[in-house]
């Protein structure tokens, strides 16, 4: 479900991505090299820090947690319950939870500072941030200089769209 | 050409005319004008009257700081501002304004005769005449005052246009674009640095737009302008104009208010009108310039009576002349160099009278050289011309004594008390002030913030010593950013030094108590108030503020408050720094209402969550209401019916078959780890080892007080996971609240909590045909072991689920659990399930009295912060034998042990009416007054199901009063209740059984 | 709108990604029956109200989810220090020999 307005992409591109797999892990750090192995995804120890392996993506949003993305969460799930015993942990399905925005084009920055009050120009390509975008918690991939993907919870997106929608409206406007 | 117009001279395109209207007249302008340039370019000075007095006045300034030239504005529908100052406000085509305060004309205003009676509007006048007799305060005085008072009109329609707001990052924020500005980013600029330069007016240049005659680096002041600008450009730095700095916060955060569309003729569809920066910059440099100041005399205020700056600048921006023969009045030598550009240009100087005996021998000659007259120790005594200035009355000072007096004509009077620092943003920061006896004026000193302070802005004069400055702020900004670069000086020729004098009221031969002599403009306090202020006993600066409201206008005193010092300190026989200053405080200019909301507004104002239902629920044409941060669906009227009808059809209608109702909104915690059930132990009441894999249980939460915090059903899906529900409103509070015991008091428990929330869209079947819509929709799940207060993981209508058998309602009831994407599919199979059992849709409100039918609580509700388990009957929910738990302890303080407290119990009117919530209750109606309530209302309906109204309460040992009679007083009446259990329906609660 | 650093995420950012959460190193008794009416008074309400330093927990709720300490000037409203929870209380007394 790929949805794209105005004509104006050029400038500024805010698609809906389809759902894929997204689980929240949460490990304590003696554990999470044996979780690393059984997710086949280095997990980052510092806060934003990414990976990637095999269509797999994880990113640390705290001391003990992880965001991790992939195709299909079963086989994780399944993994990972299989250390259980030996590396407790929690690995909750969210997939239903947040739905990623993809956000991209020249004026993409200015749009994201209508909303967050960090400096989103200062978050390095290849990481990623929890944040909030006017009073929506929200989670930012940076992918390039001008991409980016975005968390929205669910019932936040409403709103948010509605923001954006001002905002591309403006930009559109050119002052 | 407008008959004070120099052709081609300033700023404006005199290529590009443009027309507007002022008071219904058409009046020719050009591209560049500000109202007030325009105005004046056709001889236009009476521009307003007072706020107070009536008193006609024009343009006394030529920027933000302006007290008197105030103009409603409008473009159309809608887009009609009050209190514009036409000093600011840029012509456009079409653009319509008008004047303020008058009536029924500009030029003759009944309320002027306040004016006459000067004498009985002194200072506290309020405060002393309307204090007596109390009575004619509502119907007399308060109706007097609010119909003469007020600064304009009002819009009367909502704001049509966009207001938008933008986060900035920056290295170094430099606050004002003149010289000092201009001159630390261009040294900034090649530091690397991001630097970011803002200027509330159009152009950047500051007071080098009205002194094109000096010379800088070689070049005109004017084309120096444009290479510094344009080399600002190369390197990157953001230049920003028409963009106020409102507000200098914490850390170097400052507020920017960017105008965007009041200058263009057709703005850009979808245009923000206004643009709120909220700025963090790692340096500010702020060089704002200096504020020149009045001087007070009798007769200042009227039209044609203005600073001599502004004239310079009128003259040199815009080619605009303020009058045939000017007469300048100064204490300081900058008025001298508006006179001689004036002299220059073609008026006649009728005279520069200047209260200092010793003048620089340069502006004596250069005087001279003009024929102007040069009127030395002398002062002005009073000014005549009904709607402008006619004539200056000035007296010589010999040895302190005031000479005869004598008359000048002239069609302008330009004055100059000196010149104060702009002290505003830095006194946002509480930067310390320092008084300098010299120049009589504070100047900044110990700063709070990362900030420099550069130029005209910290009391220098003179563009070399500013340029010089402003290099210096420029490289301490980038030494504190751990940059370098290198010096820039800056060679000024023709450069206008100066220096002045400071004074209070100008000596007189008059009665200084018949004097007219205006301090601030914008409130009308005259010099008179604020010695009468002092007289009456206010002693500290704050009080005679107050009393007087000097400073307290919309231009925050930028030109009055330091003569009110003077005046203020000279009364108190104090020196000016005992005194000090009152605190200058955000905005900086008068900032709209808009600006400040930016996006949030109309459909945006507030964040609205939306389940996955929500769009089903519009399109049925529900009612909805906030709940929390939600919009739930409330009821779901069908044609013809009120809210009380459509409550009472779903309430019969689930009772009778059966129900559905979009729960997705509760709170919903995945409890995980190998610790989760030694969690749940502790942070719930209950006990939580016992409860096998597959069951759920009430749980309920206190805070460490022992009062409820939150409810709601847990259910245990395997030895180590916990799916706990919370109140729609405490989702976020009890999963923080859980965090912070998990942090911070037990670290070591191997348990994890994740908000699944908005994993799962829920959906609540209940009614006695609850079982068989479900059924045929469900499998992989026994149900022979799936009584009441179950949970399993199964399929429903083909979607994974997690399926909870329990009852909000006392009907049979579940919670389907689906991924939140599924939602609105599980409602439709359920909708098409259900349709043989005419399954009915209902909202909040039927859920409300379902559950108040069986005296369930609504946390929040039926509880307020202040009840305890046992306050609510709840004690069953504890788990007594458990040695602790989050709010234990506080079960056993004398305070919640003690007797007497609010309980809660069921009300039944005796007249079978219904009560209002929150509806105050006392034992015994013909008590004295004050009565003593011992409770109130928590909830109250209409219950279809039993035919009458039911309440709950909260009633001091309420548990203990069964059956007696309380008193309600009504808005028709006292009605007599009597108390009940809370339990109205099936009170075996046989109907979950079946 | 203040700046406060994050210990665990080690970045100085806006406060609006935080919630206050309430006076520092007030620990939960490990045996709460154990006290007294008073004791347990005092560790329910009583709190220093300090005028200058005063230590305080912060969550940064909108980042990494963490609880954790700061001491911030009352009266001037600046913070002087972050720290993560469980850490001691930083000593804030005048170095003798500053190094």
């Amino acid at each position: 479900m790929t949805t794209q307005k105005h004509d104006f992409s050029a400038a500024l591109q805010i698609e809906e991505l389809a759902p894929s797999a997204r689980l929240s892990l949460r490990v304590r750090p003696q554990h999470r090299a044996q979780l690393a192995r059984a997710l086949g995804l280095d997990l980052p120890v510092r806060i934003g820090d990414r990976t990637a392996a095999d269509g797999r993506e994880a990113l640390c949003l705290g001391p003990d947690e992880w965001l991790i993305l992939a195709p299909e969460a079963s086989a994780l799930t399944a993994a990972a319950a299989a250390i259980y015993a030996t590396a407790p942990h929690s690995l909750t399905e969210i997939s239903d939870r947040e739905i990623t925005l993809r956000l991209s084009g020249a004026s993409v920055l200015d749009l994201l500072a209508t909303g967050c009050p960090r400096d989103i120009a200062a978050l390095a390509e290849g990481r990623g941030c929890r944040t909030v975008f006017d009073s929506a918690t929200v989670t930012i991939w940076r992918d390039g200089p001008t991409a980016f993907r975005m968390d929205v919870w669910r019932s936040f997106l409403p709103h948010v769209r509605n923001l954006m929608a001002l905002a591309e409206a403006e930009l559109a406007a050119g002052l | 050409m407008s008959r004070y117009r120099i052709a081609g001279r300033g700023r404006v395109d005199h290529g590009a005319p443009i027309s507007f209207t002022f008071d219904g007249k058409t009046y020719p302008g050009l591209r560049g004008d500000t109202v007030a340039s325009a105005l004046l370019a056709n001889g236009v000075h009476l521009m307003g009257r007072s706020f107070k007095y009536h008193r006609p006045r024009g343009a006394v300034t030529a920027g933000s700081e302006e007290p008197n030239a105030l103009i409603g504005t409008s473009r159309g529908p809608g887009r009609f501002e009050p209190n514009t100052r036409a000093t600011v406000q840029e012509l456009r085509k079409g653009l319509v304004t008008e004047s303020q305060n008058k009536w029924p004309r500009l030029s003759f205003d009944i309320g002027a005769i306040n004016d006459r009676a000067y004498m009985l509007f002194s200072a506290g006048f309020y405060y002393k005449t309307f204090m007596w007799p109390k009575s004619f305060w509502d119907k007399v005085y308060e109706p007097f005052i609010r119909s003469a008072a007020g600064l304009g009109k009002s819009p009367t329609e909502a704001d049509p246009d966009r207001y938008a707001a933008r986060y900035l990052h920056t290295d170094l924020l430099i606050v004002g674009g003149g010289a000092a500005g201009i001159a630390a980013a261009l040294v900034a600029a090649k530091s690397g640095a991001r630097v970011v330069l803002v200027d509330e007016n159009p152009e950047l240049g500051g007071a080098l737009l009205s002194d094109p005659g000096v010379t800088v680096e070689g070049q005109p002041a004017w084309a120096w302008l444009d290479a510094s600008l344009a080399e600002l450009r190369a390197h990157g730095v953001r230049l920003m104009t028409r963009t106020t700095a409102i507000g200098y916060y914490h850390q170097n955060f400052v507020g920017l208010c960017e105008r965007l569309t009041d200058h263009l003729d057709t703005p850009p569809a979808n245009a923000p009108r206004e643009r709120m920066w909220r700025v963090r910059a790692d340096q500010v440099v702020l060089a704002q310039g200096a504020l020149e100041k009045p001087l007070v005399f009798d007769g200042n205020d009227r039209p044609g009576v203005m600073l001599a700056g502004a004239a310079q600048t009128y003259l040199n921006r815009y080619g605009v002349r303020v009058g045939d023969n000017p007469a300048v009045l100064t204490s300081h030598d900058s008025a001298w160099y508006a006179a001689f550009d004036l002299a220059d240009a073609g008026s006649r100087i009728a005279a520069i009278i200047d209260t200092r005996s010793e003048i620089r021998a340069d502006l004596l000659d250069a005087a001279r050289q003009r024929g102007i007259r040069v009127l030395q120790g002398h002062t002005a005594t009073g000014t005549k011309g009904r709607l402008r200035i006619a004539s200056v009355r000035v007296n010589p000072l010999r040895g302190g004594t005031v000479g005869a007096g004598r008359e000048i004509a002239c069609d302008a009077l330009l004055m100059s008390g000196g010149w104060t620092p702009s002290l505003h943003l830095f006194s946002h920061t509480k930067g310390s002030l320092a008084w300098d006896a010299d120049s009589n004026t504070f100047l900044p000193d110990r700063k709070t913030e990362a900030c420099q302070i550069a130029g005209a802005g910290r009391g220098l004069w003179g563009y070399a010593p500013v340029l010089a400055d402003g290099v210096a702020a420029g490289l301490a900004a980038v030494a504190a950013l751990s940059r370098s670069a290198g010096a820039r000086q800056f060679a000024v020729a023709n450069d206008r030094p100066g220096s002045g004098v400071s004074h209070t009221e100008l000596p007189t031969d008059r009665s200084p108590g018949k004097a007219k002599a205006f301090v601030d403009f914008q409130n009308d306090v005259t010099a008179k108030d604020l010695r009468l202020a002092v007289r009456e006993g206010m002693r500290s600066i704050e009080h005679v503020k107050r009393y007087t409201t000097n400073g307290m206008a919309t231009d925050q005193g930028k030109m009055s408050n330091i003569n009110g010092l003077m005046i203020a300190a000279d009364a108190l026989a104090k020196a000016p720094p005992q005194v000090g200053l009152t605190t200058f405080r955000p905005p900086y200019t008068p900032t709209s209402f808009g600006a400040f909301a930016g996006y949030l507004r109309g459909q945006t104002f507030q964040l609205t969550r939306k389940t996955p239902i929500d769009p089903w629920a519009e399109a049925q044409g529900a009612v909805f209401e906030p709940v929390a941060q939600w919009r739930r669906a409330w009821y779901f009227p069908k044609p013809g019916e009120d809210m009380h009808a459509a409550v009472a059809r779903e309430c019969l209608a689930t009772r009778a078959s059966v129900g559905i109702f979009d729960a997705s909104t509760l709170g919903k915690i995945e409890v995980a780890g190998p610790d989760a059930v030694e969690f749940m132990n502790r942070m719930y009441t209950n006990p939580w080892t016992k409860l096998a894999p597959g069951r759920c249980r009430y749980g309920l939460l206190l805070g460490e007080d022992g009062f409820i915090r939150d409810d709601g059903v847990i259910g245990r899906l395997a030895n180590d996971l916990f799916h706990v529900t919370t109140t729609t409103g405490g989702a976020a509070r009890v999963l923080n609240m859980m965090e912070d015991y998990l942090q911070t008091e037990w670290p070591d428990l191997n348990v994890w909590l994740t908000s699944t929330t908005e994993q799962w869209a829920t959906v609540a079947l209940n009614g006695p045909n609850a079982l068989a819509v479900l059924k045929p929709l469900v499998e992989g799940l026994d149900w022979d072991d799936f009584p009441h207060m179950s949970v399993a993981e199964c399929t429903v209508a083909g979607l994974p689920a997690r399926l909870f058998r329990l009852s909000f309602t006392g009907e049979v009831g579940f919670e389907v659990n689906v991924p939140a994407r599924h939602g609105l599919a599980l409602w439709t199979a359920l909708m098409d399930a259900g349709k043989p059992h005419d399954i009915c849709p209902y909202g909040t409100e039927t859920m409300h009295v379902l559950r108040a039918e069986k005296g369930y609580i609504i946390v929040g509700q039926d509880t307020d912060g202040t009840v305890t388990p046992q306050d609510a009957g709840l004690d069953w929910a504890i788990g007594k034998a458990k040695p602790d738990f989050v709010g234990k302890r506080s079960l056993s303080r004398p305070d919640i042990v003690a007797g007497g407290r609010k309980q809660l119990v069921g009300l039944l009117t005796e007249d079978g009416s219904r009560l209002e919530e929150g509806a105050q209750i006392v034992l015994d109606p013909n008590q004295p007054l004050p009565m003593k309530m011992v409770g109130h209302v928590t909830s109250s309906y209409d219950s279809a199901s039993l035919g009458h109204p039911i309440a709950m309460a909260v009633i001091e040992g309420g548990h203990d009063r069964m059956g007696e009679v309380v008193h309600v007083p009504m808005p028709d009446g006292v009605k007599r209740a009597r108390i009940t259990s809370t339990v109205f329906y099936d009170p075996s609660g046989d109907r979950l059984k079946a | 709108m203040l700046l406060i650093h994050c210990p665990y995420c080690e970045e100085t950012l806006p406060e609006l990604e935080f919630a206050y959460a309430g006076e520092a190193h007030i620990a939960r008794p490990a045996d709460p029956s154990a006290l007294s009416d008073e004791e347990w008074r005092d560790f329910l309400f009583i709190r220093t109200n300090a005028r200058g330093p005063h230590f305080e927990r912060w969550r940064h709720i909108h980042g990494c989810a963490q609880f954790f300490n700061a001491v911030r000037d009352t009266v001037s409203d600046r913070f002087l220090m972050t720290y993560k929870a469980g850490a001691p209380r930083p000593d804030l007394s005048p170095k003798e020999d500053a190094e």
